[in-house]
């Protein structure tokens, strides 16, 4: 119950912090406040569970953190959606460099969020 | 009120996240590529195609400001879904020097996001 409560908490939180991430105007580069959202979340859960393989958290706190936090402020059904928007409007090149680039923002910044987390908890000296 | 709305939607949908992740985890042995984000990531690109459809007939470039949006489509499918874990279960696919299955979880989850969502809006729409 308490593990609900914290990933419950956690979202509300990460949820609404993406959407503050979307609200400047990006009209030029249409999805940038998903990019963002998606590739900081998780540099942040890298950051956590690098953190946490060192230091051992308490149940509700790791995942308050990271499937609510992170899994909140992240999302895949934004950009699913604007990836279809792409392809609707034969955007096929935009379509390509956004999920590339998504993907390629997403695990090089969890790797990096990993290894500042180890250091953060004092392990891998 | 806009920050109610996310945060409440966000919140039930982190938490729907967590309890079918684990409900699927229960099948997960035998399968080599983490299918429980992926059947989560797919169902709620599913439902956010339903979603606009529903509301706006089609594609639409500003399906952002209204309160069942912010609800349903930014809240609860935007946490439903997540990409921060999909990019740590990717670091550690990498980890493991499981290049091949790498390739097919992003090609699955890509796919299965994009096509999951235009199958949504077509049913509706």
């Amino acid at each position: 119950m308490k593990t609900l409560l914290a990933i419950g908490i956690g979202a509300g939180v990460g949820s609404y912090g993406r959407y503050l991430v979307s609200l400047p105007d990006f009209s030029l580069v249409y999805p940038a406040g998903t990019f963002l959202a998606n590739v900081s979340g998780s540099l942040l859960l890298g950051i956590f569970s690098g953190y946490f393989s060192v230091k051992k958290p308490k149940e509700w706190m790791k995942a308050g953190l990271g499937v609510g936090l992170c899994g909140g402020y992240t999302t895949f059904s934004t950009f699913a959606f604007e990836v279809n928007m792409f392809l609707f409007h034969e955007q096929w090149l935009e379509a390509a460099i956004y999920m590339a680039g998504t993907l390629a923002g997403g695990i090089t910044l969890v790797f990096l969020g990993f290894y500042l987390g180890e250091r953060m908890g004092g392990g891998e000296e | 009120m806009i920050g109610v709305y996310i945060a409440v939607g966000g919140a039930a949908g982190a938490v729907c996240r967590y309890l079918l992740g684990r409900f699927v985890a229960r099948f997960q042995a035998g399968i080599p590529i983490p299918i429980s984000m992926l059947v989560v990531n797919v169902l709620g690109s599913f439902g956010l195609g339903v979603l606009v459809g529903t509301l706006y007939g089609g594609m639409s470039a500003d399906a952002s400001t209204e309160p069942l949006y912010l609800l349903v489509g930014t809240g609860f499918f935007g946490a439903f879904t997540t990409f921060s874990t999909f990019s740590l279960e990717i670091m550690q696919l990498l980890h493991y020097k499981k290049i091949q299955l790498v390739v097919y979880y992003v090609m699955l989850s890509y796919v299965g996001i994009t096509l999951s969502f235009y199958i949504g809006l077509s049913a509706v729409v």
